[in-house]
Formats: structure tokens, C-alpha cells, sequence
């Protein structure tokens, strides 16, 4: 019987549990007794949960083992004897006898998975039938012990309620589960990479050329990780570049939209701006590749400045930074509107101009929060992966010449997790390295940044 | 002028005297204040009287702020409001095409409910407006400048020492003196006070009337205030507005030992309010 | 007080009709104006450069929906081409076609057609149309029959006028005889990655993103409400829940790609979950979305006024039913919003699906959840890679199609948000 058939006849068992206590409970109110505790529907429910989800538990732990214990059997078989002891070959083996087994094709390549096949095909049959029995059995039993103490003073809802209380906190425990994910996940590879190379040469290195040598005996075999290139090119793109095109434009924006455009402006520019701000980056990273990096380089080799390739900085730094427009804009826009009216009322009754109000009060009042937003962008820069994956190229150049090709830390580590490797290189962990850097990093950036926020949200509040 | 600052009783008999001779520096002609189609001023004519304070009292929502907030045109930064009517200041329209609203703002001062100070230091705080309008030719001119707005406005023996620190870091009698100072180092000619005394503790306010005394030889000053008692204590004229309506206006003294209209009277004697 | 400003002269007034005042204060106005036009051209530029993308993937992105084709007279009967038709009946027939020189027959009949030099016309796949249609009716094979091939990405470039000059003189020439058409594209709704420009389809990745975006929707949207729900009505204030919070506000921070790496660690290397499966995408896009729906969700939650769930406890319900008969029904519009947002995040993310390998050269659509697939972003990252110059106007295809999926997301958000908004 296939899983999904099995959990399907699980929670029709489930059903039947439902319908069998409501009517049960129903009967209570009949005969006369004191006033039930609970409604019908709860006893209803908590007798269907009980004969589904210990049921579907097991199943779950029971589907997680079994692929485990059909391949045990078959490897104790006397035909599995003659397999090789190469484990990547005799898995490659398994792997078709399983998918012949099951039907999905219709003839191996190797003759010992033809031979293999009916043990596996059994074997699994065997094991299937032993899970599907103990589940149907579970279900029954459970259900049945259930029903036994509905009683019309048994407080069924509170039970029912209990368990909702529960998956409540169950779902929320789920974002410490992924935060810890990430921390366990990037600082367990990265320590793994730190066993192989330095983090002294990682963090202050100048060079960074992680090929690995195919044989023992070439020339700089161990590749060399200098981050210290990386981590530039991240911030003159991110932090440099992007800001440069960002703060201006995404300010002065918030300012015209909210200080002088008319209602009718405002509501049609804002969600233009807006609309930046949901086109996906790879579309970005398109269109910096496409159009924008190469009208650069023609610009530079105009003017004459050597160096220039098609695969600026200027190019990824511009385009982010028109990504991050209608990020500083909203964060300025926000801040500026929790200046009191009263700030700007009083710089206008002194004859200040509306210009004046905004440059010599407004937006020194708002500047903690602009700052705090501005924090928040330079985050989300420095981050980013697909504009600068596509547009700011591979070649880790300590330079700050715009028009020159510079890399990035999400960059190299798309570049290192993609292609055909084993996992356990220093090339490849040294991908969770820099993303434990780009983590902590944009960590701090954010707890500073919404510190700054909400202190200066509660100086005005 | 110096006989004017002891009590206040002799106070307002000396208003009326000044009252008499002063010429108007504010004239008001049917006046009406839209709120998009909302009435909030009905058809209001007012002189302002030179070195006197003029007080508005009158129930919440009266439209006195309304009023006040139209003779320096600080209603222009609502965008549904709308003026009719002439309010001119020494014979000029101040709605006319021709009248600069900096200029008139300059010249025509603001006190606000609540003290406003902006987020700087104490002394860039008053040397906001002589900077923006250009009024101070160097950096000792400028300290004088807020030397003697601090004095005027009492202020200076309290933060001489501490000039650079924030002004939102004084105590809010504190902020509203420094409000007034900041209005007056731009030199103005008319204060409006739009009760500015409402958020302060009793000490504090007793220290704004009496900075009132001592500033209304200098300027026209017209403040807005719901207690009686204190219009009674530092205005010469008194004018009682409401539901939008100038009821009466009159000698401080006249309207509150002998109001002419019943409103008024139920107004002061506490019928309403 | 002082009562030295008593002894302080009468003021002088200032004399705002002084020469250089009216001066100063004519270039204060002119630097107001300057100022209020620095604000405009830096909206006009912000929007420019919105319209400048947009116009730029229209212009390239509108004729990749077209396609150029050739018409191609084949003579089965006449031709080399040995097919039983017994053959063509049930399962054997895929691989009597693939045994059959069908690509060759077309050749020959390209050749008997357009001269000897006009090897090069038909697209590499071309045949594959043919092959389709004697599938469906093999009766064809004793006539003659008039076919429209899609023609070589060259030509195809040529027929739009961004060939080069010797294909388009051959365009020219066809065009003349009006062998040449040019046409919608059906195949590339219909069709899946491929290695010639003419013959691929998004629908392939379509699918791929249709399969992740239900994995994340399944997952997130529960966890995310369960989680709103616990976090704004019942979560007690301690050092737990003050974790829970700090947990979700950094999630939301976190750059796409560590999700990824988390992807890549724990659901590819420690779980064993297949590799570039919908199943794992969605799973990493889950996590991703969950923080978006979860603040999302406590906003809305929020918003419902305490006077609701006083009167609720007030008749007896349990704190359970006040939730779920009253507060959630309530807040429903804004967190549907705020999921709506979320999943158009997701579908237009990239970088983390790279990570767990769903950037494979995937030739048919996935056929379930956990079968190699690919999604719409990822594929628009792999054409651009491509050198061919068919492939610029296929990847600014395909970004239009996201883009038309991600404005009708917003779209219903913003509806959906106007027209539940509740104001207390």
C-alpha cells in the first residue's frame, strides 16, 4: 500500500472517529443528566485526533526507517553476495534494482540489479505491509481508547484546546529551529574550513584564488583565501556604490513625495516607487548585464580610462542601487513623518521657507532614522546575490576603480556551491565560511540599525 | 512704560489709557475661515493694538486658534483651509499677491501650545530665524543676538552656561521661554501666542505672564487662552469668540466687570465653557 | 527676570524693504524652487529608470512570443523514411520513431526544396514537429505533406531585423517566395528548457515554480499565522517569547542566500532530501517567507480592537474560540496581504534555489514534488548566461511573464487590502 493511500485511509478512520463521538456525545444530552461540559464537535475532535495523529507519527518515523531496513535485508540476501565492494558502485546498483522494483524502468544496465529486483521488490512489500499494519493498528487503538472516557462530564473541549495551544507554540519554536539552523549549520562547515585554512589568512589575506590543485605535487596546490578582496568588492559595490545612487535619490524622494507633491502625484508615484522595490533581483542582474554594464564600458573606454571591463563595479553598484531606491525612500518617508507637525509649524512661523524647514529641521530631526534605515539598505546591499552574481564578475581585484571588475562575498559563494564537487573541499567550505561573515555582518547592521530606529521612534512617541 | 509691571489691577487701567492712543498695527475685515467647506470663522473684523496684549478667550473650538493662526498665515499649510476677507498689518493685505509669507511670518511672530524647540542646541535654537533671514552680520553679532533674545525672553541667567547643550533637554517652562526667545531674535513686530501656557504647571505660567508684561512694550501681542483669569491678569483688550462668532471685544476690564452680550456674561461668570 | 531689558533702547525694526533684504530673500525663493525641483527630477529619476527596465524587457522580451518558421513540403512516400505503421500503435512508438531517420528526411526535402546551400535553415529541433505529427496521424506517411518548421535562431534574428547580413539576405530571399512566416510562439508557453534558442519554453519552470510556491505556501502560511497568533494572544511575556520575537525579526533580514547555504547544509547534506527538487525549494523558501507572514500577521492581529475579545470572554468563550470564532476572522484580509507579499518575494527569489541545485538543465517539465526541477527566476539566470543571441529575447520573455505573475500578485494584494481595510 503506497503512504499517501495509507495516511488517506488514516484520516478516513479519522472520520469515522469523529462521526462515532459526536453521536456518542449527542446521546448524553438525552438521557438527562447534569449539562455536558463539552460541545458534541469536541468530543468529536478529540477522539478523531487521537486515532489520526499517533498514527500519522508513526508513519512518519516508520517511512524515515523502512528505505533503511529494505536495504539491509537485501544487502543479507544471498544474491546481493556478488555485488562489488565499492560502495559508490554497489549503491549505483541498488539505486536501479529499487527503480526496477517499482516499476519506473523498465530494464537495468547491470544484470546484478536485474537479479536484485524481486528481493528488493519483496522485501519492500514485506516491510510496508508490517508499517501499514502497526499504523491501522495504532489507530484503532488509540481511537478506541478515546472513545472509552467520553463520559458527558469529561471536558473534551479543553483537551481539544490544549492541543491547539500546543501546535501554537510548535509553530513558533520553528524560528528559533531555523535561526539555530543557521548558526549551527554555517559555524559547523566553517569550522571545518578554519581546520584546513588559517582564519587569520581568511579574515586578512590579500589574495583569494580558491581553485584547488587536481594532483598532489602542483604548484600551489592548496589555493590561496584571502578574503580581504571579497570583502572590499562587497563594500565598494554595496556600501560605496549603491549608496551613492541610493541616499540622494531615495531621499529626495521622500521628501518631494511627502513635502510638495499634490495627493493625486503622490498617489501615483509612490507605488512607482514602490514597484522597484518588488521587481526580482535577477531581473536586475539582467538588466545590469544586458544594458547597463556595457554602455559603461563604452562610456570608459570613451573617456579613456584603462582598465574598463565589461564587468564593472560601477555597473552592479548602479543597478543595486537603484534596487535600494524605494528602500531608503520608505525608511526617510517614515522617519520624516514622526517629526511632530509641531517642528515644522514652528520653523515656518519663524518665516522659514518649506525648504529651509526640511534641510535645517525636518531631516536633522528625522537623521537618526534615516541613518537607521540607510544601516538597514546597506544590509540588504551587501547581501544582495544575483545583480552582482551577473553583472560584477569573478575577478577577486583589490581596486577602486569603479570601471574595473571587482567580486563579491555572494558572489564566490554561488560560485563555489555550483558546479561538480565534493563536499568536503576547502573550496566548497569555504563558502560557509563567508557566509557566516555576510551572517554575522548583516546581523549587527540590523541590531544597530533598528536600535537607532526605535530610540529615536521613542524620543518623539 | 516702566510703571506698568507691578499689579495687575493698575494694569489694565493703564491698558485702556495706552488703548486709547495706540493705532491699530493689525486690521481685520469680515474675515471668514474655511475648513473645506466647514465654516470655522464667520464674517470676524479686529484691531490689533500696537505695544498692548490683546487676549482671545472663549470654549474650545471656538475658532480663536483659527483666528490667530490666520493673521500670519499659518493656516496656508493646511491644505483645505481658506481665507476671506481682509486682514491687513500696518495697511498692507496680508493675502494680497504682493505680501511675502516669509517676510509676514518674520514680522508677525508664533508662540505654540506646546513648546516646540526644535532638536538643537539651546543658542542654535534662537539663532535659527536671524539665520535664515540673514539678520545677523557675524558670528559676535550673532551671540549677541541670542544674548539679548535669552534676556528678554528671562531665560538667560538659567542656560548662559549651557547654550550647546539640546533645547529639548530644558524643563517645559524652560522650552517655552526658549520658544519666545526664538520668535523675538528674529525681531518681530506682532507676537501671536496660541496658548502658550496650557501645558505648564502653574510656576512655570506665572513666569510667562510675567515675561508677557515685560515684552508688551516692545510688541503687539495677541495670545490665545481658555483661562479667564489669565486674560484677565495680563490683557488690556479682550475679545470672547464663539461657535466661530466674534461676540464681543472690548477693554479687558469692561468685558469682565460688565459684559454686554449674555454670552459672554454666561461665558465668565461659568455657564459654559 | 531681569530687569535690564528696560534699559535697553527701543528697537529698530528691520527694514525688510532694504535693498539687500529683497535681494536675500529673491534668492531664498529661487533656492526653494531649485531645491523643490532637485525633489521632482529625483522621483522622475527613480520612475525613469522603472520605466527604462520595463521598456527594455518589453522591447527585447515582445519578440521572444514570436517565431519565424519555413515552410517545408515533406514527400513521405518519396522519401528514404521506413516507418511501419503496426509500429506507430501503442508503446513501441517512441522508439520506432527515434530509430527512424525522420531529422534526415526533413534535410533531404529542405535541400529538393531550397537548393543544395540551404543546409542551415530549419532550427536543430525542427524535426521534432514532424516527428510529433506523424505520432498523431500515420497516415501521413504515404503523402506529401506542407509543414512550418521553426527556422534557425539566425534567421529568426533576421526576420526581426537584428540578423546578420547574410542571414538576412537569405530572409529576404524566402520572403519573396513566402516560405517564411512569422508567427506566435505556442511552444514557448508549452515547451521546456533546450539547448536551441528557437524550441525552448517556459513552461518547464512554470511548473518547476508552481510545485515550490505550493511547498512554501503549505508550510508558511500555517507556521506563519500559528506562529502570529501565538506571539500577539497568548504568548507570556519572558525570556522564551522575547527569543521567539528576535528570531523572527532577524529572519526577515537575513540575505536570501544563507537560506540557501541552510538549504544546502541541512535539507541536501544532512537530511539527504533530493537535489533540486521542488520539495527542498519550497522548504528553504518556507523559512524565508514565514517571517514575512508571521509580522505581517501580528499587525493584523494587532489592529482588531480589545472591545472584540472582551465581549467574546464576556459571553463565556474560551480563550481558543475567541481567537478562532472572532480575532482571526477579523485579521484574515491583512494577513492573506502580507502572505501575498510574501509569495511574490519568493517566487521572484533566485540566488537561495541555486544553492540547493535547481539550476539543472531540465528538459521536461517535473511530473511531482520530488523530481529535478528548475523555477521561473533561476531559468531567466541560466538563458542569460547563454551566449546564443536567440536566448537575450527569450530571457526578456520570460521576465516579462514573472513580471506579469508579480504585478497580479500585488495587484490582488493591494485589492485585497482596499477592499478589507478596517478602520476601529
Amino acid at each position: 500500500m503506497s503512504l499517501a493511500a495509507l495516511a488517506l485511509l488514516i484520516l478516513g478512520l479519522g472520520l469515522i472517529a469523529w462521526v462515532a463521538a459526536r453521536a456518542k456525545a449527542m446521546s448524553f444530552g438525552s438521557t438527562g443528566q447534569a449539562r455536558q461540559h463539552s460541545l458534541p464537535n469536541y468530543h468529536g475532535w478529540y477522539v478523531a485526533l487521537w486515532a489520526v495523529l499517533p498514527a500519522l507519527f508513526f508513519l512518519t518515523i516508520w517511512s524515515s526507517v523502512s528505505g533503511g531496513l529494505v536495504t539491509q535485508t537485501v544487502l543479507e540476501s544471498p544474491a546481493a553476495a556478488s555485488l562489488p565492494a565499492m560502495e559508490m558502485q554497489r549503491d549505483a546498483i541498488l539505486d536501479e534494482a529499487r527503480r526496477l522494483a517499482e516499476g519506473r524502468i523498465d530494464a537495468a544496465f547491470n544484470p546484478e540489479a536485474e537479479a536484485l529486483a524481486p528481493i528488493y521488490a519483496e522485501a519492500t512489500s514485506f516491510y510496508s505491509l508490517i508499517g501499514s499494519s502497526i499504523a491501522l493498528l495504532l489507530a484503532f487503538a488509540a481511537g478506541a481508547f478515546a472513545f472509552t472516557r467520553l463520559s458527558p462530564t469529561f471536558r473534551a473541549r479543553t483537551r481539544v484546546e490544549r492541543l491547539v495551544m500546543a501546535s501554537l507554540l510548535i509553530a513558533s519554536l520553528i524560528a528559533i529551529l531555523t535561526t539555530l539552523g543557521i548558526v549551527l549549520s554555517l559555524l559547523f562547515e566553517s569550522l571545518r574550513f578554519f581546520s584546513m585554512v588559517s582564519p587569520v589568512e581568511f579574515l586578512f589575506g590579500l589574495n583569494w584564488s580558491p581553485q584547488m590543485a587536481i594532483r598532489a605535487d602542483q604548484a600551489g596546490s592548496s589555493g590561496a583565501f584571502g578574503a580581504i578582496p571579497l570583502f572590499w568588492g562587497t563594500i565598494f559595490i554595496g556600501a560605496i556604490i549603491a549608496m551613492i545612487v541610493a541616499i540622494p535619490l531615495g531621499l529626495m524622494s521622500a521628501i518631494y513625495l511627502t513635502q510638495y507633491a499634490s495627493g493625486r502625484v503622490r498617489a501615483w508615484m509612490k507605488p512607482a516607487l514602490e514597484m522597484l522595490a518588488g521587481v526580482p533581483t535577477v531581473v536586475y542582474g539582467y538588466f545590469a548585464a544586458l544594458t547597463v554594464a556595457p554602455a559603461i564600458r563604452d562610456f570608459a573606454v570613451t573617456i579613456g580610462i584603462p582598465g574598463a571591463s565589461s564587468e564593472s563595479a560601477l555597473a552592479a553598484g548602479l543597478v543595486m542601487g537603484i534596487m535600494i531606491i524605494p528602500f531608503v525612500s520608505s525608511m526617510a518617508d517614515d522617519s520624516i513623518a514622526a517629526v511632530p507637525q509641531a517642528m515644522r509649524d514652528g520653523s515656518l512661523a519663524m518665516g522659514a521657507t518649506t525648504s529651509e524647514t526640511i534641510r535645517r529641521v525636518l531631516v536633522p530631526a528625522a537623521l537618526p532614522g534615516v541613518v537607521g534605515g540607510v544601516l538597514l539598505a546597506v544590509s540588504r546591499a551587501i547581501g544582495e546575490t544575483m545583480i552582482v552574481v551577473m553583472a560584477a564578475g569573478l575577478a577577486a581585484n583589490l581596486t577602486a576603480n569603479p570601471f574595473q571588475s571587482v567580486t563579491t562575498v555572494t558572489t564566490q559563494i554561488v560560485q563555489l556551491l555550483t558546479g561538480d564537487q565534493e563536499f568536503d573541499s576547502a573550496k566548497t567550505l569555504a563558502a560557509f565560511a563567508l557566509g557566516l561573515v555576510l551572517f554575522i555582518i548583516t546581523l549587527l547592521l540590523n541590531i544597530v540599525a533598528l536600535r537607532v530606529v526605535k530610540k529615536y521612534r521613542e524620543a518623539y512617541d | 512704560m516702566t510703571d506698568m509691571s507691578d499689579t495687575g489691577m493698575s494694569d489694565i487701567a493703564a491698558g485702556q489709557r495706552v488703548l486709547n492712543e495706540a493705532a491699530p498695527k493689525m486690521i481685520a475685515r469680515d474675515v471668514d475661515v474655511f475648513y473645506g467647506d466647514k465654516k470655522a470663522i464667520d464674517n470676524v473684523s479686529i484691531d490689533i493694538a500696537l505695544e498692548n496684549v490683546t487676549a482671545f478667550i472663549g470654549p474650545s473650538g471656538c475658532g480663536k486658534s483659527t483666528f490667530l493662526r490666520a493673521l500670519n498665515r499659518m493656516n496656508d499649510t493646511i491644505a483645505s483651509a481658506r481665507v476671506t476677507g481682509k486682514i491687513e498689518l500696518d495697511g498692507e493685505d496680508i493675502y494680497s499677491s504682493g505680501m511675502d509669507v516669509v517676510q509676514l511670518r518674520a514680522r508677525v511672530g508664533m508662540v505654540f501650545q506646546k513648546p516646540n524647540p526644535f532638536p538643537k542646541s539651546i543658542y542654535e535654537n534662537v539663532a535659527y530665524g536671524p539665520r535664515i533671514h540673514g539678520l545677523a552680520s557675524g558670528k559676535a553679532d550673532m551671540d549677541q543676538i541670542v544674548e539679548k533674545s535669552l534676556k528678554r525672553a528671562g531665560l538667560w541667567e538659567e542656560v548662559k552656561d549651557r547654550l550647546a547643550e539640546s533645547g529639548t533637554a530644558l524643563s517645559g517652562g524652560q522650552q517655552q521661554r526658549l520658544c519666545i526667545a526664538r520668535a523675538i531674535a528674529v525681531d518681530p513686530e506682532v507676537i501671536l501666542m496660541d496658548e502658550p501656557c496650557s501645558a505648564l504647571d502653574p510656576i512655570a505660567t506665572a513666569k510667562i505672564e510675567e515675561l508677557i508684561h515685560e515684552l508688551r512694550g516692545r510688541y503687539a501681542i495677541v495670545i490665545v487662552t481658555h483661562n479667564m483669569q489669565q486674560a484677565a491678569r495680563v490683557s488690556q483688550r479682550t475679545a470672547f469668540f464663539h461657535l466661530g462668532n466674534l461676540v464681543e471685544y472690548g477693554d479687558t476690564s469692561e468685558i469682565f466687570t460688565n459684559p454686554r452680550a449674555t454670552r459672554t456674561k454666561d461665558y465668565i461668570t461659568g455657564r459654559y465653557g | 527676570m531681569t530687569n535690564t531689558t528696560h534699559a535697553e533702547p527701543r528697537r529698530t525694526p528691520t527694514n525688510w524693504n532694504d535693498q539687500a533684504m529683497q535681494e536675500r530673500i529673491r534668492g531664498r525663493y529661487a533656492s526653494e524652487r531649485r531645491f523643490r525641483l532637485l525633489g521632482l527630477f529625483a522621483v522622475l529619476l527613480s520612475a525613469g529608470f522603472l520605466a527604462f527596465l520595463l521598456v527594455t524587457m518589453a522591447a527585447n522580451g515582445a519578440r521572444g512570443f514570436t517565431q519565424t518558421e519555413v515552410r517545408v513540403e515533406v514527400d513521405f512516400a518519396k522519401s528514404a523514411l521506413f516507418i511501419d505503421p503496426a509500429a506507430l500503435e501503442g508503446f513501441g512508438a517512441d522508439a520506432a520513431l527515434a530509430g527512424a531517420d525522420i531529422d534526415g528526411a526533413v534535410q533531404t526535402a529542405v535541400r529538393a526544396q531550397y537548393g543544395e546551400s540551404a543546409d542551415g535553415l530549419l532550427s536543430d529541433a525542427a524535426w521534432l514537429r514532424v516527428r510529433d505529427a506523424i505520432l498523431e496521424d500515420p497516415a501521413l506517411l504515404n503523402r506529401s505533406e506542407t509543414f512550418w518548421l521553426p527556422a534557425r535562431s539566425g534567421l529568426d534574428q533576421a526576420a526581426k531585423s537584428d540578423g546578420s547580413a547574410a542571414d538576412e539576405q537569405i530572409y529576404r530571399q524566402l520572403d519573396d517566395q513566402d516560405s517564411v512566416r512569422t508567427g506566435f510562439n505556442l511552444g514557448f508557453l508549452t515547451g521546456a528548457d533546450a539547448t536551441d534558442p528557437t524550441v525552448v519554453g517556459i513552461w518547464g519552470a512554470f511548473k518547476g515554480s508552481l510545485f515550490t510556491m505550493l511547498v512554501t505556501l503549505a508550510l508558511a502560511f500555517p507556521i506563519g499565522v500559528l506562529s502570529a497568533i501565538y506571539l500577539e494572544e497568548y504568548a507570556p511575556r519572558n525570556r522564551w517569547t522575547d527569543l521567539i520575537e528576535v528570531s523572527i525579526n532577524n529572519l526577515a533580514a537575513v540575505p536570501s542566500i544563507i537560506f540557501g547555504l541552510l538549504g544546502l547544509a541541512v535539507f541536501l547534506n544532512f537530511m539527504h532530501l533530493p537535489r533540486s527538487a521542488p520539495l527542498v525549494g519550497g522548504i528553504t523558501l518556507a523559512l524565508m517567507t514565514m517571517p514575512v507572514i508571521v509580522i505581517a500577521g501580528r499587525n493584523a492581529i494587532k489592529s482588531v480592537p480589545p472591545s472584540i475579545r472582551d465581549a467574546a470572554l464576556g459571553v463565556g468563550a474560551s480563550r481558543v474560540q475567541v481567537v478562532f470564532h472572532h480575532v482571526l476572522p477579523l485579521a484574515l484580509p491583512g494577513i492573506l496581504t502580507g502572505t501575498i507579499i510574501g509569495m511574490a518575494r519568493a517566487l521572484g527569489e533566485t540566488a537561495p534555489l541555486l544553492m540547493i541545485g535547481m539550476r539543472a538543465f531540465i528538459a521536461s517539465p517535473p511530473g511531482g514534488f520530488t523530481e529535478p526541477a528548475t523555477v521561473l527566476p533561476v531559468q531567466i539566470f541560466l538563458w542569460s548566461d547563454e551566449v546564443s543571441r536567440g536566448f537575450v529575447e527569450k530571457t526578456s520573455a520570460a521576465i516579462i511573464v514573472l513580471l506579469a505573475f508579480l504585478l497580479a500578485m500585488n495587484g490582488l494584494a493591494i485589492y485585497l487590502r482596499n477592499k478589507f481595510e478596517r478602520r476601529w
